[in-house]
């Protein structure tokens, strides 16, 4: 585990300082922990992380790094970063998590917001199927947005990756059971669908409906990497019509902190799979939980 | 008089539900410290309730960095002809959807748009703007995929010339603000068609990267105005404050949708609403 000195040296300018404060200290101060935390706090609000989950992360440091002894040969500093490290970790998990293939076909269902980038990372991730050596197809579902179908056709095209849609067709129930059909020989489907938000009732019915007729094996969430404060209401709704079954946060590539997904993590208990750092189909990464943590830290 | 006792509570409530409605921290800080400056000391009536007395400092101070002189219909009022306005922002924030719903607007003031398809880059960027214009009736001035977006804007606003039309709007390619690349590219589409008026395009979902996009666009491109979409996703309004206040550039409209007409003036007291109810 990655603590102590390489943590250390992630942590933002502001975090490091009060943590070198902790350094010169034999024992656990309780003023400079509580430095130490608010420093966190800011951190972490900075990095879009919702801001009751932040004070309900920082408590629990707090109390912690008050109240555990130090295990031997241990300083107080390594202590509370240990602290901080394990608290995050037990909101992102230890390892990444992989997709697991583990059925045929495998059916994953792409949800989110509008223009979070779920058609090209759907497209993302059939290049990064195919090239882990699965047959994987495309269905577009979305009937909304303008030349969804186009910009799934071209992007697919491009990888050579199946595609199924009907630009005239607008009952996206239909799609989807014409693109299962279609494609029930290959190892993996995924069904692009078109954005929505907590507010759009008749879109989140249509989700549902959707995910009844497809009965997919995952459904991933896909979330905008600058999005604020609304992550956590945001994922709510979606978690409230459909099981989401792993996150992929998107425009990593930026200078956001993408706090927003870890809310999101934290209020619809699946993990981080994949991240997406840039507009080109290879933009997608598995995720890392300890480079993703000294993100939100502010490197 | 007030003292810092009197008013610490409150406003470190205030703070809290300034962040939690999408203000970035910096400003929200920024904000709540400028209304302490401004109270502490001051004499105030015995029977004052400090707290709410606070609460309004502070939408009063809000108001304030929302505030603007011009109003929409001047600030897009059609100076020249045509007039050119060069949409810009980070991926997927709404850009292209707001373009199509600003050719209405100006339709609908008896004015001809013309729109250019600058967004070579993205899969299905042409085909989707040009399904907003067959659906408007508004000629969509395009070249291939992949081909130079300054060359396609450029010819936009020759094809303006010479129709006598009154607007032209480009759409760009989303990009991000730290892509110095693309932020280069955007640089000479400017120098080329030297726009009239730039719009920066941004999502109202956006947390505190909102102040890094506003600065680095203004910084690189300069910016006139804002839109701020998806306001209609239950969205608090704090990137608003935060866009304002780090370039004090008005904020023109709000998207409420994906139809033609949801677009509705910004007025800085839905913020206010937004924030505190
Ligand atoms: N920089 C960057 N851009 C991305 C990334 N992922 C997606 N995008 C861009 O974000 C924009 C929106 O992506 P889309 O895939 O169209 O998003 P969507 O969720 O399908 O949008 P709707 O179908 O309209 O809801 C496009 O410009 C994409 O190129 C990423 O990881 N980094
Ligand atoms: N709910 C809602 N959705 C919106 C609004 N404005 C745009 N959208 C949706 O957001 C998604 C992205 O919109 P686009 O217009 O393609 O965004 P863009 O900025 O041009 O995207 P890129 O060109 O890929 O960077 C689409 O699904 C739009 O329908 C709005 O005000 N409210
Ligand atoms: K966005
Ligand atoms: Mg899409
Ligand atoms: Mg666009």
């Amino acid at each position: 585990m990655a603590i102590g000195g390489t943590m250390l040296g992630k942590l933002g300018e502001k975090l490091r300082k009060s943590i070198k404060k902790l350094a010169k200290m034999p024992i656990v101060d309780e003023k400079v922990v509580k430095e130490v935390i608010k420093d966190l706090q800011r951190a972490l609000i900075q990095a879009d992380v919702n801001v009751k989950l932040v004070f309900k992360l920082s408590k629990s440091i707090e109390k912690r790094a008050l109240k555990e002894e130090p295990p031997k040969g241990i300083t107080p500093k390594e202590h509370v970063i240990k602290i901080v490290y394990e608290e995050l970790t037990k909101l992102l998990g230890k390892k990444s998590y992989k997709l697991k293939i583990d059925k045929k076909p495998y059916k994953i269902l792409f949800v989110g917001l509008q223009g979070s980038g779920k058609t090209t990372t759907v497209a993302k991730l059939a290049h990064y199927l195919r090239l882990k050596g699965y047959n994987s197809a495309v269905v577009c579902t979305d009937t909304w947005r303008t030349a969804a179908y186009d910009q799934l056709k071209q992007l697919t095209e491009e990888i050579n990756v199946p595609m199924y849609g009907d630009p005239n067709e607008d009952n996206p129930i239909r799609l989807a059971k014409e693109g299962l059909n279609k494609f029930k020989n290959y190892d993996v489907i995924l069904f692009d669908t078109a954005g929505r938000h907590k507010n759009e009732k008749e879109l989140l019915d249509e989700m549902e409906m959707l995910s009844k007729e497809i009965n997919p094996d995952e459904i991933i969430l896909v979330i905008d990497g600058t999005i604020g404060q609304q992550a956590k209401s945001q994922a709510k709704a979606f978690s409230e019509r459909v099981k989401i079954g792993s996150i992929i946060v998107t425009k990593l590539d930026g200078s956001a902190k993408g706090g927003g997904a870890l809310s999101a993590v934290s209020e619809v208990g699946a993990p981080i799979k994949f991240i997406g750092t840039g507009e080109k189909i290879d933009d997608l990464e598995e995720f890392d939980p300890a480079r993703f943590m000294s993100r939100l830290l502010g490197m | 008089t007030i003292s810092e006792d009197d008013i610490e509570d409150v406003l470190w409530e205030l703070q809290l539900e300034l962040l939690e409605g999408d203000v970035a921290l910096e400003v929200a800080e920024k904000i709540t410290e400028s209304v302490k400056k401004e109270l502490v000391g001051k004499k105030v009536k015995r029977s004052t309730d400090i707290d709410k007395y606070t609460r309004n400092a502070l939408k009063n101070a809000i108001l304030e960095i929302l505030k603007t002189d011009s109003n929409v219909e001047d600030l897009l009022k059609i100076k020249k002809k045509p007039f050119v306005i060069l949409f810009v922002g980070v991926n997927g924030t709404g850009k292209t959807t707001t373009i199509a719903k600003l050719a209405k607007y100006f339709m609908e003031k008896g004015l001809v748009p013309v729109i250019a398809a600058a967004d070579t880059f993205r899969a299905g960027a042409i085909e989707q703007i040009t399904k907003h214009g067959e659906k408007l009736g508004v000629k969509v001035i395009k070249h291939k995929k992949g081909s130079d977006p300054a060359a396609v804007a450029y010819d936009a606003v020759n094809h303006a010339k010479s129709k006598n039309k009154d607007v032209v709007l480009i759409d760009t390619a989303g990009r991000m603000q730290t892509n110095m690349n693309l932020m280069e590219e955007m640089a000479k589409i400017k120098r080329v068609v030297n726009p009239d008026f730039i719009i920066f395009v941004g999502d109202a979902l956006t947390g505190n990267d909102a102040v890094e996009q506003a600065k680095m666009f203004d910084e690189k491109i300069g910016i006139d105005g804002v839109i701020l979409t998806k306001a209609d996703a239950d969205t608090r309004g704090g990137a608003a404050i935060s866009i304002s206040y780090v370039i004090g550039k008005p904020i023109l409209f709000l998207g409420i949708g994906q139809n033609y007409d949801d677009l509705i003036e910004f007025k800085p007291e839905w913020v206010v609403k937004q924030l505190f109810t």
